[in-house]
């Protein structure tokens, strides 16, 4: 087994902030210079706080931000774990959440502490033993449930300054002291009568914490929220759907941009050097699209924002007055790679839509476009106007015929995020395999009421065999290299590795290793439920780990009406694992 | 939410009257899901006036025409036919991670929810 650098640094290494330092420390004396030059530099800022600098860092003995890195690629440069030692793989321990709810937070990992959520708690657990050093309670009003669309869940915290953020089921983001779990501010960013809900994970980028809201199937109006890390102070709101005056605003008519959805419900990634965050905005409101004439801004898009203040530097919007529920929330991740020969500072996105797209993220200009899974209602992106080129699907769906949609509602692709090696050059994603049966009806807005506009009850056409794949992406083609079909859909996020691996998690409960380059499975384990969250890995007193959470009861499970699930039993707890002595 | 909403035509004046005769707290609006449980004479309209009060308030949690796998949401399929007054209860008040609903949804509208699941589903 190889040895790297990364195993034989200090903790509190710290390599020189960048959006994509997590690559930096490899194996060459060119890197390991860098890494040393970063850890001389900033070194005395890391005494016991998380920094900015420690933020933006690529450094492995912690998970500090949702997406393993603000350019959220879920790489990591540890090889311990590899293609040849992966089947030596054991659990260490399990931690019960007690909670048969669906768990999809991404933990973080902190000085050898890992901070995982639930819809109703928040938890420090040791890192090496699995004991437990704190849980503080989320409570909520028992009739909270009712205008969270998809699963009661929560999808992490973020860590500064020794505090921990997180949002709540009834739309509060409150910060705990992360040695104690001590409530220390909670602030209110919506409001759940109106059908608001909160459950993604906040992002810190330039000290200002940054969130999200859900709630666009109950007509509700998607915004950004900034507040200060310190006090809770709100600093700024930006509406994804424009108010009068504002740019875009003519794209909405009448009083329909009140209830015009656009929520913004999976966390941003962040670039520090361009001082911009990226934030994917949700479906319009309500599904049916004569209700909303018009292109909709900026629904289906993406956000460049000035962390600061909120503005809006640039957008692109995906899928212009989309009738499908193709929300464009999932990860915007923060790439370098070669376009024409140029290396090229880009977003990759695989939208729900159905096409993996590369922005230039200095513009927002678009580079490509292409199909990454079936889909039926466009036959390609105008690359001049980044506009779909729609099919009759598309044209009967908004005239209210019933049309079987490739991707269904659910997307190619759903909220679970992919990762990108930048070894292998390839984006790994768990892509689904099915269409709706999608007509529009009537939609009457009555607040903190579903406002759908859908006829639900038309349900899913499903193919025989696999309902997912896991595939690993070319970005500039939307090409495979290589694709693992599931006959249930894959609905946990990836996380690869220099060592060569994608690991992932299935609706069987399996955690998985895929060899990154052929798409062989190297290694599996039955974690007792079906798996919805986010793999990570850190390294600790030269031993990397592996951890994830279990349990099931996500969007799929509650949508699919798939029954298979029933032999899948819940409940939540968190695994971790490393690899046994030879 | 469902394809038949033209039952609810001309049926505003109906609403306004006997909404005042129900036993909960009303929601105000007359929306089209309330109007057909109002409405409904037959069993069979009862059921599909509960379908639509489902697909609206409980389909996001018990599945699609009542499937779910049930271990996350209790499988209504299961629910015994002849406890209406444990349905009732458990839907009025809550239980557990099941939100209660007397402050969204009326007795007429809770009837027409019992015989939507006691119809299992079917409409
Ligand atoms: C937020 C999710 C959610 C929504 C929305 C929801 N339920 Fe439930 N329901 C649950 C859960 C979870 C349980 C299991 C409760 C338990 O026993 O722990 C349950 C249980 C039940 C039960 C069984 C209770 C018993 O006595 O054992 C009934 C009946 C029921 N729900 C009816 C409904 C109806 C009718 C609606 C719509 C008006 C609805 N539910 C909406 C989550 C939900």
């Amino acid at each position: 087994m190889e040895a790297t650098i990364c195993h034989l640094t200090p903790y509190n290494a710290l390599s020189p902030p960048s959006a994509e330092a997590g690559f930096r420390c490899g194996r060459t004396g060119m890197k390991i210079a860098v890494w040393a030059a970063g850890l001389a530099l900033l070194a005395p800022l890391a005494a016991s706080a998380q920094t900015a600098a420690e933020l933006a860092s690529g450094e492995t003995s912690s998970v500090l931000t949702y997406g393993m890195g603000y350019h959220q690629q879920r790489y990591s440069p540890l090889e311990q774990i590899n293609k040849n030692t992966v089947k030596r793989l054991v659990p260490v321990w399990n931690y019960s959440f007690d909670d048969n709810r669906s768990e999809e937070s991404q933990p973080l990992v902190y000085k050898g502490v890992i901070y995982v959520t639930t819809h109703n708690a928040t938890m420090a657990v040791d890192a090496r033993t699995g004991n437990q050093i704190w849980k503080t309670k989320v409570n909520y009003a028992a009739a909270t449930p009712r205008i969270v669309c998809c699963g009661i869940i929560n999808r992490g915290a973020a860590i500064f300054d020794g505090k921990l953020f997180r949002t709540t089921l009834d739309a509060n983001v409150i910060a705990l002291d992360a040695k104690s779990g001590k409530e220390l501010w909670r602030q209110n960013a919506g409001d759940i009568k109106l059908g608001y809900s909160m459950t993604m994970a906040p992002l810190v980028a330039a000290g200002v914490v940054v969130t999200g809201v859900s709630g666009a199937e109950f007509g509700t109006r998607g915004y950004i929220d900034g507040w200060e890390a310190e006090t809770g102070n709100h600093l700024w709101r930006t509406y994804t759907v424009p108010g009068p005056g504002e740019p875009g605003h003519d794209t909405w008519a009448g009083d329909t941009w009140k209830y015009g959805g656009g929520t913004t419900w999976i966390t941003g990634s962040f670039d520090p050097q361009l001082n911009t965050v990226y934030w994917g905005t949700g479906n319009p409101a309500p599904f049916n699209t004569a209700v909303r004439p018009g292109d909709n801004l900026h629904t289906c898009s993406v956000l460049a924002l000035d962390p600061q203040t909120g503005s809006i530097k640039w957008h692109f919007q995906f899928s212009p007055n989309s009738p499908f529920d193709y929300d464009s929330v999932a990860e915007m991740l923060l790439a370098t790679i070669e376009v024409n020969g140029v290396p090229t500072k880009v977003i990759l996105h695989a939208d729900r839509n159905g096409f993996f797209y590369v922005l230039d993220r200095t513009n927002g200009k678009l580079i490509g476009a292409n199909p990454y899974v079936q889909m039926n209602w466009a036959s390609g992106i105008d690359l001049e106007t980044g506009r779909p080129i729609e099919t009759d699907v598309a044209r009967k769906a908004r005239a209210g015929e019933l049309v079987t949609v490739w991707p269904s509602i659910l997307g190619g692709k759903n909220w679970p995020p992919m990762s990108y090696n930048p070894r292998t050059g390839l984006a790994y994603a768990n892509t689904l395999n099915f269409a709706s049966n999608y007509q529009a009806v009537p939609a009457d807005y009555k607040a903190g009421q579903w406002y759908l506009g859908m006829d639900m009850a038309a349900g899913w056409t499903f193919p025989d065999g696999p309902r997912g794949y896991l595939k690993a992406i070319d970005p500039m083609t939307g090409k495979s290299k290589w694709e693992a079909p599931s006959d249930l859909p894959r609905f946990s996020g990836t996380m690869t590795t220099a060592g060569g691996l994608v690991f992932t998690g299935g609706y069987d409960g399996e955690l998985q290793a895929f060899d990154a380059d052929t798409g062989d499975k190297l290694w599996k384990f039955k974690t007792g439920s079906g798996i919805e969250g986010q793999p990570i890995t850190w390294e600790q007193d030269g031993v990397q780990y592996v951890a994830v959470t279990t349990g099931l009861g996500g969007v799929y499970t509650l949508f699919s009406g798939d029954t298979r699930l029933a032999s899948v039993p819940a409940g939540g707890s968190l695994w971790a694992f490393a690899l046994a002595p030879q | 939410m469902t394809r038949d909403l033209g039952i609810f035509a001309g049926v505003i004046l109906t609403v306004a009257v006997l909404s005042a005769a129900t036993l909960t707290d009303v929601p105000a609006a007359e929306d089209a899901p309330r109007s057909a449980v109002l409405q409904a004479q037959t069993e069979a309209q009862r059921i599909a006036a509960g379908k639509r009060l489902y697909v609206q308030n409980c389909m996001h949690c018990h599945g699609l025409n009542m499937v779910n796998p049930g271990n996350v949401t209790f499988d209504l399929r299961e629910f015994p036919r002849d406890e209406k007054a444990r349905f009732v209860e458990s839907v009025t008040r809550g239980k557990n991670n099941m939100p209660p609903w007397r402050d969204v949804l009326s007795a007429d509208e809770i009837d027409a929810l019992w015989a939507y699941v006691r119809a299992g589903g079917q409409s």
